[in-house]
């Protein structure tokens, strides 16, 4: 799976989130307290929950920005033009392993996604392919092999079967 | 201030129910063009991919507009229970709807338009497998739909600026920042659903523009083939506008919360310094959240892009933080009773907790390289319409129905329609959130492995949530023929 840790950490908050809201609905629902007592306690658990999720969130927010995608295309590395059309990829027929490498991917016609999956089925990097505009996308290869292309963007009716690939070696 | 007058509560009341009901109706028939496709993708039946593409543009504005129309519906007559509102102006923006409903519909079923409810420029013009005038009757029929939202959203903002004195009163500025001497007043804060009403009716004023604005030159490139678009421009405004009309659903059907669960609690949900804040914050994060639709468009600048990482984790907080917090405080030792209201209410808090889970992990940008337009969007949003926005609409029909009644459904009934409706919709959205998480894109009329085999299963949890809701739907008429009850319940 290409983001099978994603999806573990997500059953991981389901699980918490389900657990937790029907632990506090349904404990003791019938042993009833006056509303004021509730919340009086409900809102000083409220003040660490808020600072709880807010570290949490701006912390994440940083931590991204060491991981973007948007890495400025080195102006020394390979470029490839990669044109997207109702319903084909133009794309290089081998591209290096273990370099910079940069697509430069526009469009014919209509959107498109570029999206490139590795040789075992899994989601590589993936790029729009737009009309009148074209995007850099840079990676580096460091697996060999076979990979596929799919479009990752609706285009038309056979949007499905619109695929390519390329060898890398 | 006090109102000036208010509606008589029959009128406000037919409103809802022709809004509701009508919002019901699609909901359902909508529900079985969605089984139709995720049937196909099994490969239990064929739909050929250009039918497949008519049927998801249908199903996604359709169902879109049906929650739109049901909440919509909701709050007119929750505002309409503290100024005076006019009904001829809610049935002029019906009749938009209708028209517009009935456009699409023309669209579809002889034209077989398929360009997908979030068209994209150049798509509805270029290479497309359906005749022209099909894209003219989607574009104005979708632009019937947004006039009829915007004239609900002038009518309510206005009648809110009248009645709680300017936009600083609506948004309750003074309560918030001189707190002391806005009580010693004796002056109030507009009830919560008022805030759901006021946001939707702002963030439905901006949205509306944008789509209108891209609608209109989408219709005039119609009329004129020599016209170009720009289609980044193009992109950054579909996507405003069809993010905040998506997004927006679900803080309609918050208003079920504010004013359905205190019947079921017999507790009281007043307006406070942090939820006015919570819904500050929702005003603005609605409408920038947006950039994270075009995280792959490298050409965007990157600001923005983080700007739309932000403020989408960012718009989780106020949800986590206080809406659904503040319901669970709500019901916790109130000794309410399981009802179908009450259970659809608490339940709808879990969809909206889950899919906002799922939203953020999509939103934060590494994750959204190997996520974006997989399976997992769908997942997302699916979780969060189907088991929240869904379930706090029918929440709320019940527990109007229960009171009226006086009367409510026996545990038979409550076990058939949970397990359907929430055990089935597990089953249905894990589908999609396992074949996202394996890379399988979405808007696949005929996916990759494992595609086919997850939406077999997601088929079976689809076919178990609408017979969930043909037990609900049994009950609901149910207890709607039942006589008036003279007694609180
Ligand atoms: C059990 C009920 C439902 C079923 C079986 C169903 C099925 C589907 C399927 C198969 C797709 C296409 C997924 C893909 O391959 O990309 C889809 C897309 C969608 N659905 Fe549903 N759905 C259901 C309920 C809902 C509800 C309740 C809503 C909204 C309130 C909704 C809104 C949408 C939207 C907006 C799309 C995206 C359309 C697009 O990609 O352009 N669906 N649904
Ligand atoms: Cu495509």
């Amino acid at each position: 799976m290409s983001s099978g840790a994603v999806f573990g950490v997500f059953i991981v908050i389901a699980v918490i989130a389900i657990v937790v809201i029907v632990f506090l609905g349904n404990y003791r629902l019938r042993d009833t307290l006056p509303q004021a007592s509730v919340t009086a306690r409900g809102y000083v658990i409220r003040r660490y929950w808020l600072g709880l999720t807010l570290v949490v969130a701006i912390a994440a927010f940083i931590t991204t920005l060491s991981y973007l995608p948007y890495s400025q295309p080195r102006i020394q590395a390979r470029h490839y033009f990669v044109v997207a059309r109702q319903f084909s990829f133009g794309l290089p027929k081998v591209v290096p392993l273990g370099t910079p490498i940069v697509f430069d991917v526009t469009s014919a016609d209509v959107n498109h996604g570029f999206g490139i999956y590795t040789p075992s089925g899994n989601v590589f990097a993936q790029v729009q392919a737009m009309p009148d505009y074209v995007n850099h996308l840079q990676v580096v290869f460091t697996v060999a092999g076979h990979y596929s292309v799919r479009c990752l963007e609706y285009c038309g009716i056979a949007h499905a079967a619109m695929q390519g690939g390329f060898e890398v070696r | 201030m006090k109102p000036l007058s208010v509606t008589l509560p029959a009128i406000g009341l037919r409103v809802m129910w022709t809004y509701i009901a009508t919002g019901l109706a699609i909901f359902l028939l909508m529900l079985l063009v969605g089984i139709s496709m995720r049937g196909s993708q099994a490969g239990w039946w064929t739909i050929e991919p250009g039918t497949f593409y008519s049927l998801l543009s249908l199903h996604g504005i359709g169902m879109l507009t049906a929650m739109v129309v049901a909440g919509l519906g909701t709050l007119w007559y929750l505002v309409s229970r503290e100024t005076g509102l006019d009904a001829r102006v809610a049935y002029l923006a019906y009749a938009f709807f209708v028209a517009g409903v009935a456009c699409v519909i023309v669209s579809i079923v002889p034209g077989h338009y398929g360009a997908l409810w979030s068209m994209l420029y150049p798509l509805p013009f270029t290479g497309t497998y359906w005749p022209t005038w099909a894209t003219g009757a989607w574009l104005v029929g979708t632009a019937l739909v947004m006039l009829g939202f915007m004239i609900w959203c002038g009518q309510i903002l206005g009648a809110l600026l009248a009645r709680y004195g300017g936009l600083g009163g609506v948004l309750a500025v003074d309560y918030v920042l001189h707190n002391r001497a806005f009580a010693k007043l004796d002056h109030e804060p507009p009830p919560p659903q008022i805030f759901a009403a006021a946001i939707t009716a702002i963030d439905g004023l901006i949205a509306g523009t944008a789509g209108l604005t891209v609608g209109v030159a989408l219709i005039v490139r119609w009329l004129d083939p020599t016209v170009a678009i720009d289609p980044l421009w193009a992109k950054n405004l579909t996507y405003l506008f069809g993010h905040t009309f998506a997004n927006l659903t679900m803080y309609m059907a918050v208003a079920g919360i504010y004013v359905g669960l205190p019947i079921c609690t017999r507790r009281a949900y007043h307006t406070s310094v942090p939820l006015v804040l919570a819904w500050w914050g929702t005003l603005l994060f609605v409408i920038i959240a947006y950039f994270h639709h075009l995280y792959m468009d490298f050409v965007q600048a990157e600001s923005l892009k983080l700007v739309g990482e932000l403020a989408s984790f960012l718009a989780a907080i106020p949800v986590v933080v206080i809406t659904v917090y503040g319901a669970v405080l709500l019901v916790h030792r109130s000794g309410m009773r399981w009802t179908l209201g009450s259970m659809f209410l608490f339940t709808g808090l879990i969809g909206w907790v889950v899919g906002g889970a799922a939203a953020v992990l999509d939103s934060t940008i590494p994750f959204n390289v190997d996520l974006h337009n997989t399976l997992w969007v769908p997942a997302h949003f699916h979780t969060y319409l189907l088991e929240g926005v869904v379930l706090f609409t029918l929440g709320w029909v019940f527990v109007n129905l229960e009171q009226r009644a006086g009367a409510s459904s026996g545990a038979l009934i409550r076990w058939l329609a949970g397990l359907g409706v929430f055990g089935g919709g597990a089953l249905f959205v894990l589908g999609f959130y396992i074949a996202g998480a394996a890379g399988v894109p979405r808007r696949y009329a005929v996916e990759p492995p494992p595609g086919p085999y997850l939406a077999g299963i997601a088929t079976v949890g689809a076919i178990l949530v609408l017979v969930g809701l043909l037990v609900v739907a049994y009950e609901a008429l149910r207890l709607a023929r039942l006589p008036r009850s003279e007694v609180a319940p």
